[in-house]
């Protein structure tokens, strides 16, 4: 009987010792989130594409670190764009946030199929050459998510639009511009002098 | 001449010699008779395979004209040494580890941002974490390709790849989450272990106290310190919410994660 006893007082002490790990889901008005949901799963799918375009340029950054690749400055520059591309998906879920999305269905926002296809490359202008055509494929699909959101006949969202084409498209078309401006000077030293074009000009990206 | 060929002879004997017997004909090239060059080529030659993995013996034949053409570029002169060959898959692995967890903890930041959970200072504390994990992905690739290896990021645990058709919820409670973060962080911490285990064992081809000084001064010491800061909030949180209003005291909680 005692050891009963002792068995209750257990169970109750370890009873009120339960954390309180689950709080109370409070319902708030939601007539202020207007996105329509087609905008939101395409920005939610190029959250992915922003990924993707991250981990390609990691997997040029890795390529033009190897020793015997040996371009330091090239290396540089593409693991910086990948960490820029990781930042500009971080915005863009941000932005979701901002309009009261992503308020279930989190864990699904990105899949880890992010594999990217090209892992090596001849030299650097064809890398890039590749990093341009990346690019001008991510504007191409911000493009068509303005064109779809600002088409909806039921609603237009004017300020994903502005957001999208003041922030993002901005980005995109000096990004653009860069890559093709330094492709170019790199075609230039290289016409004539080949490998020494491309040493020097790694050393100019340091 | 006489020098040189004793210095094919003492080569027959000797490994280390066979680059002095190089070095000596590109010395006397210009002297040597036709017949006897063509023997001295083939000598080379056979040297050459005797000792293959040395850099000077690629730059010596890459030099030479005649021998050129018949081997193909400086291979050997590469920065690898010691146990990165063997450990390579496994640095890999771990790389691509450390970006699937980082993508992770920024899902977790997710969570805590959007306006129903409205917790900045959780969301802070992953987006951190997530951060700090790819940094360290990017490091490990760069310190991969210092010792002479290459990344490749399709080389993703068995485990990774079923939890990522699985796709476990990333959307906890507070308490849960820091467990979570918690665990995380150790299976990191613990497979930095197994690489150092291998890299300072006894296993010859695995070999390399370089590897395990790295690992210990590149992430180790970070994770312990991460690892610490999450047990801390695990025991202050379980302690706040065993208390009678656990709303209040997340709040609060969440307010000095927000310093
Ligand atoms: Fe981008
Ligand atoms: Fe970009």
């Amino acid at each position: 009987m005692k050891g009963f006893g002792v068995f209750v007082v257990f169970c109750l002490a370890s009873a009120s010792a339960a954390l309180q790990c689950e709080h109370r889901i409070p319902k708030i008005p939601d007539d202020w989130i207007d996105m329509n949901s087609v905008c939101v799963k395409r920005i939610k799918s190029h959250v992915m594409e922003e990924l993707k375009a991250a981990m390609q340029y990691m997997a040029m950054g890795a390529h033009f670190s190897r020793d015997t690749i040996n371009r330091p400055g090239f290396a540089k520059l593409f693991f910086d764009a990948a960490s820029e591309e990781r930042e500009h998906a971080i915005k863009l879920i941000h932005y979701l946030l901002m309009r009261g999305e992503l308020t279930s269905g989190v864990s699904d926002l990105i899949k880890r199929s992010l594999m990217p296809s090209t892992m090596t490359w001849s030299d650097a202008a064809s890398a890039l050459r590749d990093a341009l055509q990346l690019e001008a494929s991510v504007t191409k699909k911000i493009r068509d998510i303005i064109k779809s959101c600002e088409d909806e006949t039921d609603f237009n969202d004017y300020h994903l639009v502005d957001y999208l084409t003041g922030d993002f498209l901005t980005e995109q078309y000096q990004g653009q511009r860069d890559l093709a401006g330094k492709l170019s000077t790199l075609e230039k030293l290289m016409d004539k002098h080949g490998a020494l074009g491309e040493f020097l000009f790694d050393k100019k990206l340091l | 001449m006489a020098t040189l060929a004793m210095t094919y002879r003492i080569s027959l004997y000797s490994k280390r010699t066979d680059c002095v017997l190089i070095w000596s004909y590109c010395d006397y090239a210009g002297e040597i008779p036709g017949i006897m060059k063509t023997f001295v080529i083939f000598v080379t030659l056979f040297a050459l395979a005797a000792c293959a993995d040395e850099c000077y013996k690629d730059v010596v034949a890459a030099c030479n004209p005649t021998l050129s053409k018949q081997l193909a570029g400086i291979a050997n002169c590469n920065a690898k040494y010691g146990g990165i060959q063997e450990l390579q898959p496994d640095l890999q692995r771990f790389a691509n580890h450390l970006f699937f967890r980082s993508f992770d903890f920024l899902l977790m930041a997710t969570h805590y941002g959007n306006y129903i959970k409205n917790r900045p200072g959780f969301e802070k504390l992953f987006r951190g974490l997530s951060d700090s994990l790819w940094s360290d992905g990017i490091e490990t690739i760069k310190y991969i390709t210092t010792r002479g290896g290459q990344m490749n990021l399709n080389n993703i645990a068995k485990d990774l790849q079923d939890e990522e058709l699985t796709s476990p919820s990333l959307e906890l409670y507070e308490m849960q989450s820091i467990a979570k973060a918690l665990d995380v962080e150790k299976k990191l911490a613990l497979q930095a272990f197994d690489l150092h285990k291998s890299a300072s064992g006894k296993k010859h081809e695995s070999h390399d106290p370089e590897i395990a000084h790295h690992l210990e001064e590149e992430f180790m010491e970070k994770h312990r310190d991460t690892i610490r800061e999450l047990a801390g909030h695990s025991r202050d949180l379980s302690v706040l919410l065993s208390g009678p209003d656990a709303s209040l005291a997340l709040y609060l909680f969440d307010q000095h994660l927000q310093k």
